[in-house]
């Protein structure tokens, strides 16, 4: 009886912590979106600025997502599949902006494309990447482009390779195996990559701040549209970008549980 | 027909070691091996999914050792169906289709040709997923012969399956070699089904082949310690032998077995359980090998019942039911038991 009584207490108790928890973090995200009235959040969100935030971090998260799986296929795919020399120098290396501070990654593009003969080459051929849109898709690529890899190559291990054995003895070369077979069966590990890269992608704000600047109605990304009407004091323009923010990471985190946890369906 | 050719592999913790191997046009090889055996990799190696390190294999005298998989004409079945699943029944059957020109028209009919073949007409609009593992492997040996392969290989297909489907598909592979005449290498860990569907066996261990012959002369003969005991053959002993007048005596614990395998030195030698004679009284015959013993053990297994009688040293008898009622043996009667110098295989 007093042993029960034990361990029920010790369940009450580490069951409080999560509830503390979760209280600090609800608070936190109502105090945001309760801040202003409903009425000056709506009129804040239909404003020209706020409409050209969205409408910019809108594309340049798609832009810089798709690049993101353009590259990451190939490249976890070699990584789950293939031995070679360097492989985990190589996996070290591509995961490393995963731990830099987004801060120093725009730092490091910012001196890669605005003063390097590289940059400057890129720039007169007219793909000019320092405060521009474009610095902004190269930041959110630079920054986010671990999370799809990581995604995508735990995804690829966990498909049997026999799989593509067998369909290369049905007659397929080693990439149409991959484009039959494999591909289709990572369908939900891609899905689970894109979103969480892309709702990345919309708050990603220290290296593109770095790269692209933050200029009003230029690169005035939802996260930069905050922190400028925050600074100005323009409160119900800051509160409607991060309540959008808020908005668009819930739903990205409910379909990306929703994807990766059937991703090993197979 | 197919040719193995001194291969060597090494992959991760398996390896092939120097395997040859001569197969004939419609043969079933049956390779037969413990876990780890490397099995899998050299049915993988035949179907060229990995270069081996040394070595040719050689379709009707053409060595294909460089060809990628898709152009060696070779299925490949396994142990865990690696159907598609995000195809169905149907489109997994005729997914090797694809590369080659059929119209619509023949590829719909050689699909059914092999749902029926296989009894799976009834599944084709269904996914892998809600199928049962025999199923599935019905599908998986379709889909491998659909492209009417030189040889056909099957890593473990029957394994996976709970006994009843497993000696049902067992028959089916019976029935679909004998149909289609393919050249099998069926690899396995159960002598049951080594037995039942080879014309040729190989015993595989540590990435060796140790015999290769017809299951009834390996299982007769085993040529060395590990396949008699793999083959479960129970009566194995090590002596020393002596040659005379093309008879090998054979010593050990002070007995003198007399074998028609004339081998000298240090060998090993077996007698199968059931090519051992017992008797009450001596019994007069042109067998050279009669030893007196004692009952030591009965084991008691249905229609074969299988005695020890300590001869000096532990011999395994099996006989019949019949004859064991008929002596009625008992534990630690003194009995004779004689057995022929053919049937002592000296190896």
């Amino acid at each position: 009886m007093l042993n029960k009584l034990r361990e029920s207490k010790f369940k009450i108790i580490t069951i409080s912590f999560g509830l503390v928890l979760a209280v600090f973090i609800m608070a936190l995200l109502i105090g945001v979106v309760t801040h202003t009235t409903p009425q000056a959040l709506i009129a804040s969100l239909f404003s020209g600025e706020i409409q050209f935030a969205i409408r910019l971090s809108l594309i340049t998260s798609v832009i810089s997502t798709t690049l993101c799986i353009i590259v990451s296929v190939p490249a976890a795919y070699a990584l789950a599949r293939y031995d070679f020399r360097g492989k985990t120098l190589l996996n070290t290396i591509l995961d490393m902006p995963l731990a830099l501070p987004p801060l120093v990654a725009g730092v490091g593009l910012l001196i890669l494309f605005g003063t390097t003969s590289f940059g400057k080459g890129l720039a007169e051929a007219g793909i000019q990447f320092v405060f521009t849109p474009q610095g902004i898709i190269i930041a959110q690529f630079f920054v986010n482009m671990p999370f799809m890899f990581r995604v995508l190559k735990a995804t690829f291990q966990g498909i049997n390779p026999r799989y593509e054995y067998v369909a290369q003895t049905l007659g397929c070369t080693d990439a149409g195996a991959f484009w039959r077979v494999t591909l289709p069966m990572s369908k939900n590990g891609l899905v689970a990559g894109s979103i969480i890269t892309w709702c990345r992608g919309i708050g990603e704000f220290g290296a593109a701040l770095m790269i692209a600047g933050a200029t009003r109605m230029q690169t005035e990304t939802l996260p930069i549209s905050l922190y400028l009407n925050m600074s100005c004091g323009e409160l119900p323009l800051a509160i409607a970008s991060a309540t959008i923010l808020i908005v668009i990471s819930l739903i990205s985190l409910f379909v990306f549980e929703k994807f990766s946890g059937s991703a090993r369906v197979f | 027909m197919i040719r193995v050719e001194n291969i060597s592999k090494k992959l991760g913790e398996f390896c092939l070691k120097d395997v040859s191997l001569d197969i004939n046009d419609g043969e079933y090889l049956m390779v037969l091996g413990p876990t780890g055996a490397g099995k899998t990799i050299l049915l993988e190696t035949i179907a060229g999914i990995y270069p081996p390190d040394k070595g040719k294999v050689y379709l009707y005298d053409v060595d294909i050792t460089g060809l990628p998989p898709r152009e060696r004409n070779i299925g490949m079945v396994y142990q865990d169906y690696m159907l598609f699943p995000h195809l169905n029944v149907e489109k997994n059957i005729k997914f090797g289709l694809r590369s080659k020109k059929y119209t619509k028209i023949e590829t719909s009919q050689k699909v059914s040709k092999l749902a029926d073949l296989l009894g799976v007409s009834h599944l084709l609009n269904r996914y892998p997923g809600t199928l049962s593992g025999g199923e599935q492997q019905r599908i998986a040996i379709a889909r491998a012969l659909i492209m009417e392969p030189e040889v056909l290989l099957l890593d473990e297909p029957l394994s996976a399956l709970d006994s009843e489907t497993r000696t049902k598909l067992r028959e089916e592979l019976r029935r679909i070699h004998s149909l289609t005449r393919t050249t099998m290498i069926h690899v396995t860990h159960s002598f049951d089904e080594a037995f039942l569907l080879g014309n040729q066996m190989a015993i595989m261990n540590h990435g060796e082949i140790v015999q290769v012959g017809e299951p009834s002369e390996v299982f007769r003969k085993p040529n060395c310690k590990f396949a008699a005991e793999f083959l479960g053959v129970s009566n194995v002993f090590r002596g020393e032998s002596i040659v005379e007048n093309d008879i090998a005596y054979i010593n050990m614990n002070g007995l003198r077995f007399a074998s028609a395998t004339a081998r000298e030195g240090v060998v090993y030698a077996s007698i199968r359980p059931e090519d051992i004679l017992v008797s009450v009284k001596p019994v007069e015959s042109s067998a050279r090998n009669s030893f007196r013993g004692k009952i030591q053990g009965i084991s008691n297994t249905g229609i074969v019942v299988r005695i020890t009688i300590d001869v000096g040293i532990p011999l395994i008898v099996a006989i019949t039911r019949r004859s064991f009622m008929d002596m009625s043996l008992i534990k630690g009667m003194e009995v004779f038991v004689t057995f022929k110098a053919m049937d002592v295989h000296v190896f």
